[in-house]
């Protein structure tokens, strides 16, 4: 553990971005506080510049508070990153892990079944699958999800191919140990690095599609996200340009943090791939 | 390797393309008539009056009165014969549409890819050329910016800056409308409504091929064949050309192909921001005015364009990498 | 009976056409302000979103009566106060017993491919053509008993009873004529010909250029001589409302209508010196907005529930701050630009405790949050003024302790969850067509509760207003009628079957050297052929 700090220690942009992300995450907990009320609240004349009237950020077309949406969207943006990517990684790694556990026709099948959602592009996916599903925060988790695993099934397939021949997984082979178990209990665990620098990616990615997906107008309209926040500025963008500018610096952040920490955790994780950077994007 | 062999891998890829593309036209077929809502809904709503003869009559016009299976052998025979159907919304053939809007946005990805494709790898290779030192800091921050931020908020920003601000370039739009240019000064006007879009699209690409290209780069000038040359005495600058570059440059097209598909999803977001007059906007018009004919044929285009630019990468890659086996 | 629009259509309807006539130049002269009509010139507009189709009847969406009224033409057209002024008509006539019209017709009038145009013409349009294609115009045509082709120039139709609001049924909006010898026998929807349109208008239709324009050259043979003054005339399609702004801001168009500008933008437009905002022209349609509720829910259906909601929401805040004055809070039922309109109407007024006592009173109590009852908004998916009016409505109602979801759809599925009740409650707008028979009644009649948008979708049903309705549109005297809609006006504002919003205004922005733009109650749906730049 202390190997990996020192690794990922190493690494200053890794360090920057983990700081940011706990800003980031101070953020979305202490916004309820800092900013006792609801984002959508109405509490003052349109239009006003940052620093006015009270509102650090500017407000927006109706007199909501910037600042607060910036905060309150926090926990929004970080949850739909964070849950949709726990979701595809679900779909992934199971469809990886039997993939490359099973080899044969089983792996075949399944790789031509990754290919083939490689082959629809993903944006254009997500956003007929939440216009489909009609936008709210569980159509576009599932949205991103399901346009989000098929890397995670080919690195986990990756891994499991080449460990599965192990001695490790061999001795519990012979001791007739479940499959289950096995894949469970002796492959995955070893497989963890690079699905972890995957994830910290994922959830980048994440927060970048749902961003896209609420300037189209494709969002839950009843959870402030920074998305909303900059097609909702997008169009007074002359005559407010902070309304859109600030949440796109506040996406801009996050996902350069989380990349960061990404990076930071492969130097740290697979000291021998350290070099190729960027190799892993969907 | 001999033009047979070479056939008969074409021959192979593009049968097996074939297969993948009906399979994306079904399951998005499959996948579209699961919305609520159907085009005659949306018609009679922005007609604003509506009876039950009215919705009838504009159902049987657009076959939503047949079975959805015998719909979708329709639609798949049609797709078999190259026929993308005719949208009775917009009372004109599917293939019209589409022809009208394709070069539009072949010109914005094309341009976006070759401007993102160019620098990434020239920025990509300086990097790791000063590897650790500040120049090399520099590119990677950059590169990683722009990875970061979400493409639209990019056009928003250049728009604010390079047209509201300092009034240099057009902000929406493919030409001069009524302008009536043609020849050198049409191509030139293009070009000035080009700009804009075409870095919005192109600079997360060139962020991702920058990363690549530099990662590729150190990895290859590790290699054996590399360090020999070194030990011959062989000029940096031939190297790096000759050999370094041309090895990194596999990754980089390899991306490069799974990504066309993202380099489409992308034109979207542009083509919405800047008025790009392309197929991503009409998709996205034909999804929230469910009609379904444009919807699949800009589908079906797509995956047709994904797919190819797929084989080309494969091909590509056989051309530079003579240690690649097609098979 | 000062009220003009009360006229209009009764007592001067003898020969009317004659009659109307001079107050149109003296209008024109008075707008031109001894400016003279200068030939040539190419006004570039815009047009959001983009049609199917231009050819009326066909299709009927907004964008496409826009553009497609500079190509057709109908037999009468209507001034703000919407009196009926000659078109394709040059006079009508309307019979002792208010059941027969005869339409004396242009001679002289050429349709774009070189043919002429003849009362045969106008007969297929009216029998056959909007008879089978639109719901609208079929609801009316149906009482049409007896066609009689005088003359080329000259054609009757006997109805089986007095409608009095039969002639708002003829503005190009409404009728357009179409040209028989080219559709007749044909299937009108997927006739070839769609594709180049073909009409009387002042422009005829050059070039489309999908997804980027729309050109229209002025059509030389014209029947008014020396008209239309414009050239040419191009619609741009511009898909987003910024680049819309700036194109009209820039000078690249000179005319913006509907929804093409953003309401926040339209008061920066009003300080301009090169551009002028025109506030009228929608008094045909007089879109009016409303809250729909579904009365089929328990607590929706109670009268208390649905006036404290109106008390709950400020509609002023709504024009102004929302709208920013480009709406206007809605007082009555019946739009104010429509003929009928009680100037006494009042609903109820912005009042939250009167709100919180209403809903008291039906035992809502408020629990540990504040919350009385929770209710879904279907948001209307027709652009972000609409979302923002839906985040307002949500703020607004939850201060009465109403707690709101909003559910957003897009296009398709609005209509379609509209159209099988499938919502609590949505925001929805629909014109009113000048009159209440034609617009408003179909929205809160019991016979119309039908699974289609547009109809009285809400599920309202009061025996009273369905007979008042019914008297109303039997009734061939424009004073009786009058009296029956005050009643309407009274019963519906004390039933509260919707909560009604604000009237849309939409905000007309052009060139100031672009003159007589603005002349009629239909606005930018006028056929243009007296508009022109001046010097």
């Amino acid at each position: 553990m202390a190997d990996f700090w020192r690794r990922f220690r190493r690494n200053i942009g890794a360090v920057v971005g983990l700081v940011i992300l706990v800003l980031v995450g101070l953020t979305a907990v202490l916004a309820p506080i800092v900013f006792p009320f609801s984002p959508w609240e109405m509490r003052g004349v349109p239009f006003m510049p940052p620093g006015e009237m009270g509102f650090l950020l500017g407000s927006d077309s109706l007199g909501r508070d910037v600042a607060a949406g910036i905060a309150h969207g926090t926990l929004v943006s970080l949850l739909v990153g964070g849950v949709s990517t726990v979701v595809a990684l679900a779909i992934g790694i199971t469809l990886g892990a039997v993939a490359g556990y099973a080899g044969g026709r089983v792996d075949d099948a399944v790789m031509r079944f990754t290919e083939f959602f490689q082959t629809i592009p993903s944006f254009v996916l997500a956003v007929v699958l939440v216009a489909i599903f009609t936008p709210s925060i569980t159509s576009i988790v599932i949205a991103i999800a399901i346009v989000s695993w098929p890397p995670v099934t080919r690195v986990v397939r990756a891994e499991f191919l080449s460990l599965r021949s192990r001695e490790f997984v061999q001795a519990a082979e012979v001791l007739g140990r479940s499959r289950i178990a096995i894949m469970l209990t002796e492959i995955l665990p070893n497989a963890l690095s690079p699905i972890i620098v995957l994830s910290s990616l994922m959830v980048a990615t994440a927060i970048l599609l749902e961003s896209a997906l609420s300037f189209l107008g494709l969002g839950d309209p009843n959870l402030m996200s920074w998305g909303f926040m900059i097609g909702a500025g997008r169009s007074v963008i002359r005559l407010a340009w902070w309304m859109s500018v600030f949440p796109g610096i506040a996406i801009f952040l996050t996902v350069l943090a989380l990349n960061l920490v990404g990076e930071g955790l492969n130097d740290a994780l697979n000291p021998r791939l350290a070099r190729r950077r960027g190799m892993v994007v969907t | 390797m001999g033009a047979e062999r070479l056939l008969r891998f074409l021959a192979q890829r593009l049968v097996k393309a074939a297969i993948v593309v009906l399979a994306i036209v079904v399951f998005q077929f499959v996948l579209i008539r699961l919305a609520p809502g159907d085009p005659a809904s949306v018609i009679a709503g922005q007609s604003g009056a509506a009876d039950a003869e009215f919705m009838a009559q504009l159902r049987a016009q657009f076959g939503l009165d047949r079975p959805m299976h015998e719909q979708l052998w329709i639609y798949v025979k049609g797709i078999l014969t190259l026929d993308l159907g005719f949208s009775h919304r917009q009372q004109l053939p599917v293939a019209t549409l589409i022809w009208d809007r394709l070069p539009a946005t072949l010109l914005l990805t094309g341009a976006a890819f070759l401007f993102a494709i160019s620098a990434g790898v020239a920025l990509g290779v300086a990097a790791a050329r000063r590897v650790g030192r500040p120049a090399d800091s520099v590119i990677t921050v950059i590169a990683l910016t722009f990875y970061a931020t979400p493409i639209f908020w990019v056009g928003l920003l250049l728009v604010l800056i390079f047209s509201v601000w300092l009034e240099w370039l057009p902000s929406f739009g493919m030409y001069t409308v009524g302008a009536d240019l043609t020849g050198l000064a049409y191509a030139l006007d293009v070009g000035r409504h080009l700009i804009l879009p075409a870095i919005t699209l192109g600079l997360f690409f060139l962020a991702i091929y920058a990363r690549l290209a530099r990662a590729s780069m150190l990895e290859v000038a590790d290699q054996d064949f590399v360090r020999t040359a070194h030990a011959k005495g062989v000029p940096e600058g031939r190297i790096i050309r000759a050999h370094v570059l041309r090895n990194a440059l596999l990754p980089v097209i390899t991306f490069a192909g799974i990504q066309a598909g993202q380099l489409v999803g992308g034109s979207i977001l542009v083509e919405t921001v800047f008025a790009w007059p392309g197929i991503g906007r009409l998709a996205f018009d034909a999804l929230l005015q469910r009609d379904y004919a444009v919807l699949l044929g800009v589908f079906f285009c797509t995956a047709v364009m994904v797919v190819l630019f797929n084989l080309i990468t494969d091909l590509l890659y056989a051309v530079i990498d003579p240690r690649v086996e097609v098979a | 009976m000062t009220d003009p629009r009360l006229t209009a259509l009764g007592r001067r309807s003898l020969l009317a056409g004659a009659a109307a006539a001079p107050v149109l130049m003296t209008l024109d002269q008075a707008r031109a302000q001894g400016v003279a009509p200068r030939r040539g010139g190419t006004l570039t507009t815009m047009l959001t979103p983009e049609p199917p189709v231009l050819v009326l009847g066909v299709n009927n969406q907004g964008p496409t009566l826009v553009a497609a009224s500079k190509i057709y033409q109908g037999l009468v057209k209507f001034s703000p106060t919407l009196e009926p002024l000659p078109e394709l008509a040059k006079s009508w006539s309307v019979s002792e017993d208010k059941r027969t019209y005869t339409f004396e017709l242009q001679p002289n009038v050429k349709w774009h491919d070189g043919r002429p145009f003849t009362a045969e013409d106008v007969r297929f349009s009216i029998m056959e053509f909007h008879m089978q294609l639109a719901p609208r115009a079929r609801g009316v045509f149906q009482r049409i008993t007896d066609v009689r082709i005088n003359n080329d120039h000259s054609i009757s139709f006997t109805l089986n009873a007095p409608f009095e609001p039969f002639l708002l049924m003829f503005d190009v909006t409404a009728c357009a004529i179409a040209p028989s010898h080219i559709y007749k026998g044909t299937d009108f929807r997927n006739n070839p010909a769609n594709a180049r349109p073909i009409g009387t208008g002042p422009f005829q239709f050059v070039e489309w250029q999908r997804g980027n324009f729309i050109r229209m050259r002025r059509f030389d043979d014209y029947w008014k001589p020396g008209q239309p003054y414009l050239d040419e005339i191009i619609y741009r399609i511009i898909p987003d409302s910024q680049s819309r702004r700036l194109a009209l801001q820039t000078g690249q168009v000179q005319l913006s209508q509907a929804n093409d500008i953003e309401p926040f933008d339209i008061p920066q437009f009003e300080t301009l010196p090169n551009t002028q905002v025109v506030k009228t022209g929608w008094e045909y349609f007089a879109p009016l907005s409303w809250i729909e509720v579904n009365q089929r829910l328990d607590v929706l259906k109670d009268v208390r529930f649905r006036r404290a909601m109106a008390h709950a929401i400020d509609r002023n805040f709504i024009a102004q701050r929302l709208w920013f004055g480009t709406a206007k809070a809605a007082t009555s039922p019946i739009a104010s630009g429509t003929r009928f309109h009680d100037p006494n109407a009042r609903l109820p007024e912005f009042n939250p405790r009167a709100a919180t006592a209403l809903l008291d009173e039906m035992g809502l109590r408020p629990n540990a949050q504040g919350v009385r009852h929770s209710v879904k908004l279907l948001t209307l998916p027709y652009g972000e003024v609409w979302t923002r009016l839906s985040e307002y409505l949500r703020q607004a109602l939850r201060q009465v302790g109403i707690d709101v979801t909003l559910e957003s759809t897009d296009a398709g599925g609005w209509v379609r969850r509209l159209a099988n009740w499938e919502y609590e409650l949505t925001v929805n707008f629909v014109y009113q067509f000048g009159d209440p028979t034609l617009g408003v009644a179909r929205t809160y009649i019991s016979s119309n509760i039908q699974k289609i948008a547009f109809t009285n979708t809400s599920g309202y049903s009061n025996p009273e207003i369905d007979r008042l309705f019914d008297e109303a549109q039997a009734e061939p005297e424009t004073a009786k009628r009058a009296e029956i809609f005050k009643q309407v006006q009274a019963k519906l504002i004390a039933d509260m079957p919707l909560i009604w919003t604000i009237e849309l205004l939409f905000p007309t922005v052009h060139d100031r050297r672009l003159r007589n733009v603005i002349q009629l109650g239909t606005g930018v749906h006028a056929s243009f052929d007296d508009v022109f730049f001046a010097a």
